[in-house]
């Protein structure tokens, strides 16, 4: 099989749905990463990136019960797989890796 | 929170938008999501930026990705709906036998139709060369200022034309001069037209060659090319190439015998030539003289069909003034041109040569008229039988509304609904398809004799079966998208109840559709009973003459010719005949006639009359009345004395006119005028009555009758007045006659009334093409009423029951669901009428002689109709009416 990579954008998600635990869905984990990144996101793109890395089997989602707010629509609420989380360690020991060497080459 | 007071929602067409394409799966945490940042907006920064955010993100969620999810595979679903149609279909049987047999029967008459017109659009295009090539027509002005179009032209106008003008590729003629005996074998001699056409024949026209060469097949003298069936015919083989057959022309006396230098296949049947022999161009000048001087001096005569292959067909306009001028630069100085030439194209010959004269190559020719009558009748079978598949599928909607209801609760969407719809259909219509393709292998070869054409489904190019099977499902499809989206439309509580009414209750479009159909039915079925109506009229309108035990034999051989008064007693010899008369014409007539124009004397225009050669017999033999005057008698010098009819009395402008002189100036025949060398006078001794040459399709023209011995005339026909019951004996006896005065020749004799007949076989084979197809759309229109009837007394089963615990008779039940029904057929014929009455009368106008168009016919259409559809609602309502109460009130 493929292996299966992150878009950055997807990585800042699930990073933010990891971050949100358990109240992660489209609305909180927008206004995370407009707060966290200052980036200028709508909501479209979240959540076409979520459902992404839910087919990429990187984050699962169940629906919560239903609360007065939002005229009594559920919310879908995502949490990270184990998947999502290796494959998030994995990119981070890259890096640190990389980092590493850069730093010891600059060092020597 | 100032926002809160306006309390504006987010833009609804956003939310609309939203509705229609996102995947509902996903509707409500997107919904939410969306409303949620909406209201975050609003108290964050203002309403308008919270509207322009919404709708920014409505809009951006429009990418494919992000609907992509589906609840299952299409093909999943797909062969879901057809699991469920077939299902469907088998649980009803009645409903899917009726639907798949009335969308079949639809498709057979729209495929049938198809096939039809195809092959009359498809005559001549055969040929490789068939938009390159024209015939030659000529339009000559008449003394009386009308124009007439003439197929043929002078011998020579071909062989210029080639010559002169550098854009003519190649010209070719054909010429017919008449019929000869044929067969070696004296016991078996066939009559055949002698077929004359240039060399170039197989070179210019693609007709195949089976044996001989193309290029020189018909060049020497005393040759001919002869078709596969001809070979079979005199010689009982096909391969006859450089055989010797036996002719009835004479050269020094000595009868000609022709060699065969090709055999053709038989030509296809969507050409307007047909052949079955050829004979070369140079056998002739050497046996009459007068071919000769045809062929090396004629700029005037009408007798070859001329054809041209031009390089370019742009040049069409261009050459045909040059043409004109061609023939009048060589017309004789003696005789007025006033004629103009013009090129036809070979594809219009065969539907476009009504009132040319001459075009007699083209016997199966046809007025476009009929097919685009055709066509119509395609459609509109079609049409009724979509209409009964909408109908027949609404009305079983009602008891899918469970179904529908289920499919509703659990999520099917909209989409879905319709879809499963449309695979009904498409499925129900494949299967009609299919069948109707079967039956029509089946029924081809009786098609084909009916009506002489070799259709064939695999003769259809892939662009007509491509849009036939297009227009056949497109129809179907379209007829499913009704019941889909008035089904799709209830609500899943609604559906799931037992009672419910789909569709608007006082006026359903089923009932519409009902009164659509019948409309249609009374429609063919009033013109049907019209066509037959009309022919019944031409076939027993007196026409002035007897034509019952009238026997015409043709005068083929100058040995029968010579001599007619002896002749005329030896056929006159056995008892049966009671008289015998000759004459040049025979009433009845297909050759073309003479037609003389004669004048009073002293008027200077002419009118045209059929000039018609008798003997002293004639009127005795066809019961002809003298009204004031003679007739001729034997003894007497009758040779400058005339006979008119009342009418030609009349167009003369004569008042008294026994005794008067009246002239002659000119005689025709066929496209061929011939003046007189000087002009003919004669002397009127006798008045006839009234009474029809030709064809009741046109009117009645005046005859001037002259006596045997008269200029221009040559006896044609014998006529024999017969009185038996041993027609065979007395055939015998007539052919042993024959054979003792010409031994060559046999005897050929056609009875008078087959030939008024013959004139309209082309209508009776009309109406009986209407009346098939009328049948086809009474019987689908039948069933859907049926199965609609169906339904409704399903629907009301409980009601019929209470009703008759509660003492209604059947009688009283089968009224009230009737009354029903039988509204509409009644409001059907209120439509079908005037429609009904407009096109028939344009169709009456084709007829000089015609029935008058009266209620009655329509009367009897309409109660045909009602009669049909009352049986048929019967027949459904009188089972439920009998059916005991009980057990459908029990059903619950």
């Amino acid at each position: 099989m493929k292996r299966v990579s992150l878009g950055e954008f997807e990585e800042i998600v699930l990073l933010t749905v990891m971050l949100l635990e358990g109240n992660a869905y489209g609305v909180t984990i927008l206004h995370q990463i407009i707060e966290q990144t200052g980036r200028s996101v709508r909501l479209n793109q979240v959540h076409a990136s979520l459902q992404r890395l839910e087919e990429k089997g990187m984050i699962k989602s169940k629906m919560s019960a239903p609360t007065q707010e939002r005229g009594g629509r559920r919310k879908r609420l995502f949490t990270v797989t184990f998947y999502g989380q290796k494959t998030l360690e994995e990119i981070q020991a890259v890096r640190a890796h990389l980092w590493g060497m850069i730093s010891s080459v600059k060092n020597s | 929170m100032e926002a809160g007071k306006i309390n504006p929602g987010p833009p609804k067409w956003a939310r609309k938008l939203l509705r229609l394409y996102c995947d509902p799966y996903q509707l409500e945490e997107v919904e939410g999501d969306l409303e949620e940042e909406f209201i975050y907006q609003c108290k964050k920064s203002s309403v308008w930026r919270a509207q322009l955010d919404y709708t920014r993100s409505v809009l951006g969620f429009i990418k494919p990705f992000s609907n992509k999810r589906k609840s299952s595979s299409p093909s999943l679903m797909l062969s879901n709906h057809f699991k469920i149609s077939f299902r469907q279909l088998m649980k009803h049987k009645t409903f899917a036998f009726i639907n798949i047999f009335g969308l079949t029967l639809g498709f057979l008459c729209f495929i049938l139709l198809s096939l039809y017109i195809h092959d009359e659009l498809s005559f001549d295009l055969f040929h490789k060369d068939s938009a390159r090539i024209y015939r030659v027509l000529q339009h000559e002005k008449m003394e009386d200022g009308t124009l007439r179009d003439v197929a043929t032209t002078a011998a020579l106008v071909g062989p210029e034309v080639a010559a002169q003008f550098p854009e003519v590729e190649a010209t070719m003629r054909i010429s017919s001069i008449g019929r000869l005996t044929m067969g070696n074998d004296p016991t078996s001699r066939g009559y055949e037209v002698i077929t004359i056409t240039d060399p170039n024949f197989f070179s210019f026209f693609d007709f195949p060659l089976l044996a001989g060469n193309p290029k020189t097949a018909l060049v020497h003298p005393d040759v001919i090319v002869v078709s596969e069936s001809f070979a079979r015919k005199y010689f009982g083989a096909t391969d006859v190439l450089g055989k010797r057959i036996w002719t009835s022309v004479t050269r020094n006396d000595k009868p000609v015998e022709f060699t065969i230098a090709g055999v053709m296949k038989d030509f296809p049947k969507n050409s307007f030539l047909r052949f079955d022999v050829i004979f070369s161009d140079s056998s002739w000048p050497s046996m009459f003289p007068w071919y000769q001087d045809l062929i090396s001096s004629d700029w005037v005569s009408n007798t070859y069909l001329t054809f041209v292959k031009l390089r370019d067909p742009a040049t069409q306009q261009s050459i045909e003034p040059r043409i004109t001028q061609l023939v009048k630069d060589h017309y004789p100085a003696t005789r007025a041109f006033k004629s103009e030439f013009t090129l036809q194209p070979l594809a219009d010959i065969h539907l476009n040569s009504d009132n040319i004269q001459d075009s007699d190559a083209a016997p199966n020719g046809m007025n476009p008229f009929y097919l685009y009558m055709f066509a119509g009748i395609g459609f509109l079978l079609l049409l009724i039988a979509c209409l009964n598949y909408m109908n027949l599928s609404t009305a079983a909607a009602l008891k899918r509304t469970r179904e529908i209801g289920t499919r509703k609760t659990l999520g099917a969407q909209r989409l879905q609904l319709i879809s499963q719809f449309i695979t009904d259909s498409v499925v129900i219509s494949l299967i009609a398809l299919m069948l109707a393709l079967i039956i029509i292998q089946i029924v081809m070869p009786m098609v084909n004799q009916f009506t002489d054409k070799d259709l064939s489904l695999l003769d259809l190019p892939l662009s007509w079966s491509l849009s036939i099977v297009g227009i056949l499902l497109l129809g179907a499809v379209l007829s499913a998208f009704y019941p889909a989206f008035i089904t799709a439309r209830v609500s899943p509580a609604e559906a799931l109840k037992k009672e419910i009414r789909i569709g608007n209750a006082r006026l359903p479009l089923r009932k519409m559709l009902v009164v659509a159909q019948f409309t249609i039915s009374i429609i063919m079925i009033s013109s049907t009973l019209i066509i037959y109506e009309q022919l019944n009229y031409m076939r027993s309108k007196d026409i002035g003459i007897e034509t019952e035990n009238l026997l015409v034999i043709d005068i083929n051989s100058g040995r029968l010719r010579r001599n007619f008064e002896s002749i005329k007693a030896e056929f006159g010899s056995p008892a049966e005949v009671l008289s015998v008369s000759t004459s040049t014409r025979v009433p009845g007539e297909w050759k073309s006639f003479h037609m003389a124009t004669v004048r009073a004397q002293g008027e200077p225009n002419g009118k045209e009359m059929i000039y018609v050669g008798i003997d002293n017999d004639f009127f005795k033999t066809y019961d002809i009345k003298l009204k004031e005057g003679r007739n001729f008698e034997a003894g007497r010098a009758d040779s400058s004395k005339v006979i008119l009819t009342e009418l030609a009395v009349k167009e003369l402008g004569l008042t008294n006119p026994i005794g008067q002189i009246i002239e002659i100036p000119t005689v025709r025949w066929g496209g061929s005028i011939e003046p007189l060398d000087e002009v003919f006078k004669a002397e009127v001794v006798g008045i006839a009555e009234n009474f029809h040459f030709e064809s009741l399709r046109t009117n009645m023209k005046p005859v001037i009758f002259v006596a045997p011995n008269t200029p221009v005339q040559r006896i044609d026909y014998y006529t024999l007045k017969i009185k038996t019951n041993d027609w065979p004996g007395v055939i015998e006896k007539l052919k042993a006659i024959n054979t003792k005065i010409d031994a060559d020749d046999p005897l050929e004799y056609t009875f008078l009334n087959s030939r008024f007949e013959e004139f309209y076989k082309a209508d009776a084979q009309r109406g009986q093409i209407f009346m098939t197809f009328s049948l086809v759309v009474v019987l689908i229109a039948c069933m859907g009423l049926f199965a609609l009837v169906s339904y409704a007394v399903e629907a009301r089963i409980k009601e019929i029951g209470i009703r008759k615990v509660l003492g209604a008779s059947v009688n009283n039940i089968v009224g009230m669901i009737s009354k029903e029904f039988l509204i509409l057929v009644i409001i059907a014929c209120m439509f079908a009428v005037p429609v009904a009455w407009f096109f028939m009368n344009k169709w009456l106008h084709d007829f000089a002689y015609r029935i008058n168009l009266n209620a009655g016919i329509f009367i009897i259409a309409g109660l045909i109709i009602m009669t049909i559809a009352a049986i048929t609602v019967w027949l459904r309502t009188i089972r439920a009416a009998t059916v005991n109460p009980v057990k459908s009130l029990r059903s619950e």
